[in-house]
């Protein structure tokens, strides 16, 4: 067992921790937020993305121990605390891109972080992003039409 | 119809119902789940495609943490299971028939217990010889997948006209041989579920399905109970695509369940989800087609035969499909058709996306081009000749009575690529070309089944309207759409419109979530259902308005108010606290029940699906001739929908259904060999990405259809069909060669291309 230091959404966390326990089922099981999903458990699906330190990671295949002192962005840290939705969270809904649901965590937190990064990407900047999150039923358009909306909204952040 | 009030909510883009918790993680799925005291299943699967097998559990069972080993003899109920045939077993008893049959499941204090003790678990297997090609199956000497039972599962025939001296006749005959593969729904939530005792000795199972009550009805019947004694909650579907139809883990946790005392969770991998459910019929064609001069189409002959694996699971309702449209929707004077459904020892396929009518355009409309290329006459040409129009006879003999669009999608189609020129190559080891394909499929159960859904409407006491029905949301927004439709009827908006349709405690059987039905059946049952409430609410208003006659009266606003003295009006809430005065509520419930006929065994005929819905996709594409690979890089989709009631929702079933389509045609394949699949995983089995994708032009083409609520037809289905041999006739036009075979992978085209090359050299 090792001491975790982590701040999650905001919040710090101090907790004993197995040494092989992955970022994703800390997230899930130690602290409760379900909101990061597991889809392959082998980081080829995006479900299980986060923001670690302004960059996205799989959590499936980050150790926890390897977060000492990280912050990490969950889906539940997009919206505002008043539950404000973020601009890419209104844009999804606005246009549609939501269907069953299981990749837009991960889809989401992948969209935020490029907004984040560059505030008004290319159709191609976007692509790439996206692209390294799998969804079987969206077909992607959409999503892309969302970030786009997001991206032209004022203080997208 | 003319003269109409404008709609309040059909045909608006409204916001999904679920969307926000969804977005913000707070929807809930299975995995997200957790009870108190809870313990954990794990299955132990075959490694064998076909072997006698016993077990050794002395192992396993001194496990730190075990709770129980479950195996066949620990079924309370019947050890079987099957969405038709009941031939899966619960817990293999002797036998298994393919990888990934369940031998045991072991339950204990945690997930890692559970799991290191179920590989402590020893398999003894006596290897039978396993029959893995559904052509060697039907042979006589060939080994018995199911005991007492001949491997040939259902043959379909259609005998239409006659095929004598067609084909001397015929200015064109084209025969070809096409096949695909074996392929997954890779829903991106892996199955999951728990099950725990109520006080009173209810069983409750929550897991992800796509038929609520019908679980219900397979796990009571597995653990020995009454149907009223067992609930299945279904909290949210991760993507079904049709592989959450058979049972995974329901009877396994429900078993847990009784036997500890404890909640029993089980979510499993992604390489044991690959095994646990269905997957898509590899189906074989053998087609031949003949047309006059001017390129009518005179005679379609076809022979199909599917693997359906170990267990039948759809296989009689997939090649009778199949068998229906492999005419493609065309007039075909002489049809000869036969399809076949077989067992082998290979993993067991069942209900996927298009369900037949998938695989058979592979075949169909690359003959259209083939015929076409040999009249020289256009794809465009050579489909105006020969499409169904309102009024044409299908194969079968049936009447294609209305809402036939298909050359209205045909004309947008061809107005939109001609509109825009064909882009000229980048480089020169890259073609570029254009294929259309036109598509058609059946909606409903069909061939007669009594296709039938329930829908109640509840008034409740704030006067907000609870709509109990059994339409499951699976992605596709069931959840978002049926209280449109309930508004619609109320004149009101469907923010106050409650759909409960996630515990079988709460709404009656409407039938699965599958054949594209919801819409149409179950939408119409809700539309019985809010008019027959409707009335009734009207009635009541009336008595305590103190009206003579409810004529007149109108809603809106969810209230009731006579528009020639509107100070005469009551509030939906005022109705209900007036019912609950009296000790009464208003809730009425109201079925629909689709209308087809069931075919003839001998020929085919009858009337096996209403509605039809059509459409016409094309693509361009670029093929790197270095290399094989194939770009779609724009696509085209005129969608035949009778009434969108969501467009935003029709155009995301358009999107989604296309890059399935996509991921079919040039991706994807669970390369089962040997029985095992050798693609069990995402970094193997490989799913179009975001870079895959090209620009998809959407068009929505309603022509209503009249026993439709509001004309609505389903398309959850319809969008994948076209989608594969409009990109194999693009391939064909960029490069001159054909793909009979899916996946036109790389490799294939490649291989492919350089036998032509060498062709044209010689």
């Amino acid at each position: 067992m090792l001491e975790l230091k982590i701040t999650v959404n905001g919040k710090s966390y101090c907790e004993q921790i197995p040494a092989h326990l992955r970022l994703l089922d800390f997230l899930r099981e130690t602290l409760g937020l379900t909101g990061t999903k597991e889809g392959c458990g082998e980081g080829e699906c995006g479900a299980c993305t986060v923001i670690m330190d302004g960059k996205t990671v799989d959590s499936c295949l980050v150790l926890a121990a390897q977060c000492q002192g990280k912050e990490i962005i969950t889906i539940e840290g997009v919206a505002a605390e008043d539950g404000t939705l973020h601009p890419v969270q209104e844009a999804f809904l606005e246009v549609g891109a939501v269907q069953c649901g299981y990749c837009i965590p991960g889809m989401v937190l992948s969209a935020k972080a490029l907004l984040d990064a560059v505030p008004h990407p290319t159709d191609a900047e976007i692509k790439e992003t996206v692209s390294g999150n799998l969804c079987r039923c969206t077909g992607y358009d959409k999503m892309f039409e969302a970030v786009k909306m997001a991206s032209e909204q004022k203080g997208a952040k | 119809m003319s003269l109409q009030k404008p709609f309040i909510t059909v045909g608006k883009s409204e916001r999904r119902k679920d969307g926000r918790d969804k977005l913000t993680g707070k929807a809930l799925y299975p995995q997200d789940m957790c009870l108190d005291n809870m313990v954990f299943g794990a299955t132990v699967r075959s490694t064998e495609p076909h072997a006698k097998f016993t077990l050794d559990l002395d192992a396993a069972h001194v496990c730190e943490g075990v709770l129980k080993i479950l195996t066949a003899k620990d079924v309370l109920g019947h050890n079987h299971h099957g969405v038709l045939f009941k031939d899966h077993e619960v817990i293999c008893k002797e036998k298994v028939r393919r990888v990934g049959d369940p031998v045991a499941f072991v339950v204990a204090e945690t997930e890692e217990q559970a799991l290191y003790a179920a590989g402590q678990v020893k398999v003894h297997y006596e290897l039978l010889t396993p029959v893995l090609d559904p052509e060697v199956a039907l042979q006589e000497d060939a080994p018995r997948v199911h005991d007492n039972h001949s491997n040939l599962v259902y043959h379909y025939k259609c005998r239409r006209g006659d095929l004598k001296n067609v084909y001397e006749n015929a200015a064109v005959v084209v025969e070809r041989v096409y096949d695909t593969p074996f392929v997954d729904h890779a829903f991106l939530q892996p199955e999951s579920g728990l099950a725990y005792k109520e006080e009173d000795g209810t069983v409750v199972v929550l897991a992800s399905t796509q038929y609520p009550h019908f679980d219900r009805m397979e796990v009571a019947e597995a653990i020995g109970y009454e149907e009223g004694k067992v609930v299945i909650i279904n909290p949210i579907v991760g993507g079904a695509f049709g592989g959450r139809e058979d049972l995974s883990m329901q009877a396994h946790l429900a078993l847990a369940t009784i036997y500890t005392g404890r909640p029993v969770k089980m979510t499993m991998a992604r390489e044991e989800s690959f095994y646990a459910h269905s997957k898509r019929h590899p189906i074989k064609i053998k087609m031949k087609s003949a047309a006059d001069a001017d390129g009518k189409l005179l005679a379609c002959e076809a022979e199909i035969i599917g693997d359906t694996g170990a267990y039948a699971s759809w296989a009689i309702n997939v090649l009778r499909k199949a068998g229906v449209h492999v005419t493609g929707p065309y007039e075909v004077p002489n049809v000869h058709v036969d399809s076949r459904s077989v067992y082998t020892n290979n993993p067991f396929a069942g209900a996927m996306r298009g369900f037949g009518a998938t695989q058979v355009p592979v075949a169909y409309e690359q003959q259209m081009d083939l015929i076409g290329e040999a009249l020289g006459l256009s794809p465009y040409e050579i489909r105006k000749r020969n499409i169904f129009r309102k009024g044409s006879i299908t194969g079968n003999g049936q009447v294609l009575v209305e809402s036939v669009p298909l050359e209205r999608c045909l004309d947008t189609l061809q107005e939109a690529m001609t509109a825009e020129p064909m882009a000229m190559s980048p480089s020169p080891d890259v073609k570029v070309g254009r294929g259309i394909a036109v598509s058609w499929y059946g909606t409903g159960y069909g061939n007669g089944y009594p296709d039938v859904s329930v829908a109640t409407i509840e008034l409740c006491k704030n006067g907000d309207i609870n709509l109990r029905v059994g339409a499951t949301e699976v992605g596709q927004g069931s959840k978002t759409i049926m209280p449109q439709l309930c508004a619609e009827a109320l004149s009101m908006t469907p923010e106050n419109i409650h759909i409960l349709c996630e515990n079988t405690n709460d709404f009656e059987d409407s039938g699965t979530a599958a054949a594209s039905r919801q819409t149409y059946n179950t939408g119409n049952a809700v539309k019985v259902a809010t008019e027959s409430f409707k009335k009734a609410l009207l009635e009541e208003a009336r008595l305590l308005l103190k009206l003579n006659s409810a004529a007149g009266l109108v809603l809106e606003h969810q209230e009731v108010y006579l528009p020639m003295l509107p100070s005469k009006r009551i509030h939906f809430s005022e109705v209900a606290k007036a019912l609950e005065a009296e000790g009464r509520t208003l809730m009425v419930t109201e079925s629909f029940t689709a209308q087809t006929v069931g075919m003839d065994s001998e020929t085919g005929e009858g009337a096996p699906y209403w509605p039809y819905t059509f459409n016409a996709y094309g693509v361009e594409v670029e093929v790197q001739i270095k290399t094989g690979r194939v770009q779609v890089t724009k696509a085209w989709c005129a969608q035949d929908v009778g009434r969108a009631i969501n467009p935003a929702l029709v155009e995301g079933q358009i999107d989604g259904g296309f890059v399935m389509g996509l991921g079919y045609t040039l991706y994807e394949d669970l390369g089962v060999k040997g029985g095992h699949i050798q693609n069990n995983k995402f970094a193997k089995y490989i799913l179009p990405t975001a870079m895959d994708i090209p620009i998809i032009n959407k068009y929505i083409i309603e022509d209503p259809e009249n026993t439709a609520p509001y004309g609505a037809k389903g398309i959850g289905e319809p969008v994948m069909v076209p989608v594969a041999p409009a990109i194999l006739n693009a391939i064909a036009d960029a490069t001159g060669v054909r793909i009979y075979d899916l996946p036109a992978t790389p490799d294939r085209v490649l291989k492919a291309l350089v036998a032509h090359r060498n062709q044209n050299v010689l």
